[in-house]
């Protein structure tokens, strides 16, 4: 735990990383006291109210249904996160030690499997999700299984280079004269030495999932109406951009940017924290 | 004489180098004369490498030259132009490192890359740096010179990697050669070799030459002066005989001290040729390893090996690289597994025996692992490194009774004991090379395999470990297979030695009666490059 | 004569393809594989629901068959194998075209798009990245490290509509997004495909110049979301050369910055050439995004067109050329790759 206040001073200590810290907390909180933030129901449309620009009542606007821009854009903070969360922690669980088993041992199996991996990543990123959703239907979990499944190989492949570059390490063949089995090789020595660049991976791709998932919802083949997600209410607000009205896509758009950019912080973070190169106080 | 002649090279005048707010260098003073070589010695964070880079103004990252000032051919460095600078660097003074092939473009052949040295100091056409660049090349000794112009640098071997290095240095006709470390990782008969070369050339076309080193033997042999550096300054400095017979200060005779041999081990065993079989507790019989390469050829790294060794005795097996030697090592640990042969550990085959039947058998062979950070693995602490082979010792289960032993190892290889918490990067080189002693020995094993265990370390502190090792075998009656090319360590280490060469056992028998007389070509070579310092010295 | 020195004596670029060749074959397999099992994910009857409750059941039955989806799932597969294998990749739903001809018509369009993109997306992130490197402290270093970061959280359909707003709404600068080209100007006669090229071929002017201007935001669009990515990682990547042992060797023997950035350059190539691979998928996956926005008529804005009214033949297909497209350009993008390593053992 005092890797963790260790970690929080030294994000402290740098405004970048301190400000996606920020930015961090407060989606932290939008999801958290969503019904206390917004000033209206995330789904309640009100035609009378269609696109009005930014007012005392509707602090951010409406859409063309007539729907509250800033109460949409808090509850989406739910929607986005969680099915971004969840992808990658499913990624991680599956594609961890999917990478230590296929880089520790050498063979036909492991071989086959990164070719599976290959394969799967041989598909455009986003024509693969786009279809694989529209297939699956467009229900919240699906894009978060899909998701899941494209993020497997990230991990699987980052912990298979790592355990290749470490397998021929001589602490590895120190450890194995000292009695180690190959077990307790692979989970003992090799995964604490291994994590870390997944651990700075995680905060990179809930970031890409939250940019895939607006993107899918964007051309409609992600979350449906009314759902609130920001791709969304970005789409829904396209048409209107040319005819002048910009705070039904703006707003929503910028929610995306400052989210994915506090996850790139922290990763940039993380990543400098576990430099061994670093000063340490 | 004329006095141009007289005047310095090279010279630096209270020099002061500093990174950030940190000083490296402290008032450093030298003279480098034509036609002279000085050798500049020291340990690690004496300051050589940065003294190397300041002589030509290209001090990494934050450094720069806080006090003094360095004068080339009787110019200022900080009056220089930039351009003045870069035609300095290479046409004035030229700088050869360590690790040739990492100094190399990989991705140019190498007749190419010496030519753009040439072309970048004098403006000739391409196809006359080529010309040049080839001719060149034959006369640093490199056969063929014209195919290995064209040859890329991972084709090269280690030796031939520094001679284009070499000829890199000297095409564009410098004053000054510094090299830095050039040697390292080098055999030691190729290290002669390129020293010799460089000398040479350096002495044929007037040059200076500072050779900058840990091996106090290469200064001896090589080097007319000679100054050793400590923490950033200067504490010595004179002509090499002179330090040699009479060294000036209490380092510097520290030094010379710790680069003597050590005396040698006492005789256990009867007198003879081959230890005595009978009281052998490892014989190696006809062991044969291959390894198959991509191309179909085949590498047959250990080839019909056969030796022994009797309890409590110490054989070193020496040789280049490439010679099978860690091969064999790796081989009786079962590391790697071995294509014939027998090895009988107390009677039994070890080679024969399935995983699960030769786990136990850990606990009386080990290894000590060459370098000393990489062995050891950075997330664990130094108690749970030394703790791990415990678990093959069954009277070893309590935590208490692991503990005791943890610290009972960390006294036996005298280190203190609050180290045990510590983390292996916060351990010094000398340090962690006893750790990873110390795990070895942890479970009291009957024989253990040092893997080089002399290799990259400064001069006091391989006279450390060369001491220690000798206490330990005296302690715990180790038998002992030392893998090394550091000759020097031989005699003080080790009753047999057996010498290797491309696989096979070309020699072996008791180590004083092979050094003071050879009878294999090979081992009289190997013994004709080691620089042993009393050869040198008083 | 052995075969091992036979295939030393061939010239090493020869060597380096006809090793990745073979591979192609069940590369290819396996993505018409994945595309054929992409529309049997979908639960229950394909047919039924792609027409929908009140198709009379002729009408399921010949969906049913032109999707081929009677038989085993060894039959269907061989089915459809052999239509693609002949050009044959089913009709779309929505325009009642065979697939391949709506593909065929679309994808000059997002070549086009995607080669300018890539050229401009290289040449801003390289020299960025380079510039950035070479100066620290520099302009370039502050640009660079806030693009990097910036450039990787935009959205690029975002990006796209913001353009459209500023520079076409608002400021009127720019031309209107809709389409490639002012539909009172004919389009040039096709000769490649790509309007730029065929204007200049025909010599008309004023097509260029309306077919460029409507190229300007869209390319825009996709260069300033992905030139970031590509900048940050040529970045590392050549930082990292940058730093070697060999190019301070060069340092130390006197040759000029100008040479030294060049060995550089070359030495980041391999990364590079794979870079560039990985950016190619990018601008695919992106083009569909931004495609849309401009009502381009390419193979994005036909893809979306088929997940908005489920037409999953037209999907299919999609997913298929996509994919293959992708699988030539990283079996040319490896090629590159080992031809400009030497360190690489063929």
């Amino acid at each position: 735990m005092s890797q963790i206040r260790n970690f929080i001073t030294f994000v402290l200590s740098r405004p970048g990383a301190a400000f996606g810290l920020a930015l961090l907390l407060l989606q932290v909180v939008a999801i958290v006291f969503a019904p206390l933030l917004a000033t209206h129901a995330p789904t309640e449309a009100d035609p009378l109210a269609s696109l009005q620009p930014p007012s005392g009542t509707h602090w951010l606007g409406t859409d063309v249904s007539g729907m509250d821009i800033y109460s949409r854009i808090i509850y989406a903070t739910r929607v986005n996160l969680l099915i971004s969360i969840v992808a990658v922690a499913v990624a991680f669980v599956i594609g961890v030690p999917v990478g230590l088993v296929v880089g520790y041992y050498r063979g036909w199996a492991s071989t086959f499997v990164m070719r599976v991996f290959d394969f799967i990543q041989s598909f455009p990123v986003f024509v693969l999700g786009m279809a694989l959703v529209s297939v699956m239907g467009q229900e919240i979990w699906n894009v978060a299984i899909v998701l899941a499944v494209l993020f497997v190989p990230i991990f699987a492949r980052l912990i298979r280079a790592e355990a290749l570059s470490l397998r021929d390490r001589p602490f590895i063949a120190a450890a194995r004269c000292s009695g180690a089995t190959d077990g307790q090789i692979m989970f003992r020595h090799i995964l604490p030495n291994a994590l870390t660049p997944a651990i700075v991976q995680i905060s990179i791709s809930i970031g890409m999932a939250i940019l895939l998932t607006a993107g899918l919802s964007f051309i409609g083949a992600g979350v449906r109406m009314p759902l609130p997600e920001w791709g969304l209410m970005v789409s829904v607000g396209s048409q209107q951009m040319i005819l002048g009205v910009w705070w039904v896509a703006l707003f929503p758009g910028l929610a995306i940017v400052f989210s994915v950019l506090s996850f790139a912080l922290m990763a940039d973070a993380l990543r400098d924290y576990v430099d061994p190169r670093r000063e340490r106080a | 004489m004329e006095v141009q002649d007289r005047k310095p090279l090279l010279e630096t005048r209270d020099l002061s180098v500093a990174f950030g707010d940190k000083t490296v260098l402290h008032g450093v003073s030298l003279q480098l004369r034509p036609d002279e070589v000085l050798g500049i010695v020291g340990e690690t964070g004496a300051g050589k490498s940065v003294l190397a880079r300041a002589l030509i103004d290209l001090l990494p990252g934050k450094g720069r030259i806080s006090g003094g000032n360095v004068q080339i051919g009787g110019r200022e460095l900080r009056q220089m132009s930039a351009s003045e600078l870069r035609q300095l660097r290479g046409g004035g003074v030229a700088l050869i490192g360590t690790d040739a092939k990492s100094l190399l473009d990989p991705v140019r052949p190498v007749g190419e890359q010496v030519a753009d040295v040439l072309r970048a100091h004098k403006g000739l056409s391409g196809a006359a740096a080529h010309d040049a660049a080839v001719s060149l090349f034959a006369k640093v000794g490199i056969v063929d010179p014209e195919k290995r112009a064209q040859a890329y640098p991972h084709q090269l071997s280690g030796g031939m990697a520094q001679r284009v290095i070499i000829a890199m240095a000297l095409i564009a006709e410098p004053r000054v050669i510094l090299a830095d470390d050039a040697t390292l990782g080098l055999d030691a008969t190729i290290q002669v070799q390129v020293l010799d070369l460089l000398v040479a050339r350096c002495r044929e076309a007037g040059m200076g030459a500072i050779i900058i080193t840990h091996d106090l033997g290469i200064v001896a042999r090589y080097c007319d002066r000679v100054a050793i550096m400590r923490e950033g300054r200067i504490v010595e400095e004179g002509a090499t005989a002179g330090f040699l017979h009479h060294p000036a200060t209490a380092y510097g005779t520290e030094l010379l001290a710790s680069a003597r041999a050590r005396p040698a081990p006492m005789v256990r065993s009867g007198r003879g040729q081959q230890p005595a079989k009978a009281a052998s507790l490892l014989e190696v019989v006809n062991l044969v390893k291959h390894f198959p390469t991509p191309s179909g050829h085949v590498v047959k790294a250990v080839d019909d090996v056969s030796f022994a060794v009797p309890r409590g005795e110490t054989l070193a097996l020496v040789g280049e690289s490439g010679s099978g030697k860690t091969t064999v090592g790796q081989c009786l640990v079962r590391l790697l597994g071995s294509d014939s042969g027998k090895v009988q550990f107390d009677g039994r085959d070890i080679l024969t025996l399935p995983d699960r039947d030769f786990r136990p058998l850990r606990r009386n062979i080990q290894m000590v692992f060459q370098e000393p950070y990489v062995a050891l693995n950075p997330r664990w602490t130094v108690a749970r490194l030394i703790a791990e082979p415990l678990a093959l010792d069954p009277t070893m289960t309590s935590p208490t009774a692991r503990k005791a032993r943890v610290l009972e190892m960390l006294d036996l290889v005298r280190l203190p004991a609050r180290l045990a918490e510590a983390y292996p990067h916060a351990l010094t080189a000398g340090e962690q090379k006893r750790v990873g002693m110390a795990r070895a020995l942890a479970t009291r094993p009957d024989f253990v395999v040092f893997d080089e265990p002399t290799t990259a370390l400064d001069i006091r502190v391989r006279a450390q470990i060369i001491d220690l090792v000798r206490e330990l075998q005296r302690e715990m009656h180790l038998a002992t297979l030392f893998i090394t090319h550091d000759l020097n360590s031989v005699r003080s280490l080790a009753h047999n030695v057996a010498v290797m060469r491309h696989g096979k056992i070309v020699e072996i028998g008791e180590t004083e009666r092979i050094f003071a007389n050879p009878q294999h070509d090979y081992t009289r070579m190997l013994l004709g490059a080691e620089l042993p310092i009393e050869r040198y010295a008083a | 004569m052995s075969f091992s020195t036979t295939w030393r004596r061939l010239p090493r670029t020869l060597r380096i393809v006809l090793t990745r060749l073979p591979m192609v074959v069940p590369q290819m397999l396996g993505v018409i594989f994945v595309t054929f099992m992409l529309v049997r994910l979908l639960p229950g009857d394909p047919a039924l629901l792609m027409l929908g409750n009140m198709a009379t059941p002729e009408s399921i039955a010949n969906l049913r068959e032109q999707l081929g989806l009677d038989g085993s799932l060894w039959q269907q597969f061989v089915h459809y194998l052999g239509g693609v294998l002949q050009g044959d990749l089913g009709v779309s739903l929505f325009t009642s075209n065979p697939v391949a001809v709506d593909l065929m018509e679309r994808a000059p369009a997002t070549l086009e798009l995607i080669f300018y993109a890539m050229i401009l997306t290289i040449l801003i992130a390289v020299a960025i990245a380079v510039l950035a490197v070479v100066r620290p402290g520099g302009v370039a270093d502050y640009v660079s490290r806030f693009y990097g970061m910036a450039a990787g959280a935009i959205p690029d359909f975002w990006v796209g509509l913001l353009l459209i707003f500023f520079l076409f709404s608002t400021l009127g600068i720019a031309a209107a997004p809709f389409g490639r080209i002012d539909p009172m100007i004919a389009a040039p006669p096709t000769v490649t495909g790509f309007y730029t090229f065929d204007a200049v071929i025909a010599g008309d002017f004023a097509a260029l110049k309306s077919a460029a201007g409507r190229l300007l935001l869209p390319v825009l669009t996709l260069t300033i979301v992905n030139a970031g990515a590509l900048m940050k990682m040529t970045k590392t990547t050549f930082a990292e050369i940058w730093k070697s042992d060999f190019i301070r060797h060069q340092r130390a023997s006197g040759l000029s910055q100008g040479r030294i950035v060049r060995n550089a350059l070359r030495n980041s190539l391999p990364p590079i050439i794979t870079l560039v691979g990985f950016l190619v998928g990018f601008l695919l996956g992106a083009a569909v995004l931004v495609e849309t926005i401009f009502s381009w008529g390419g193979l994005g804005q036909y893809a979306v067109q088929a997940v908005t009214y489920s037409d999953y033949p037209a999907l299919q297909g999609f997913v298929l050329v996509a994919a293959v497209f992708i699988l030539v350009v990283y079996l040319i993008v490896d090629i590159l790759y080992e031809l400009a390593d030497p360190r690489i053992q063929v």
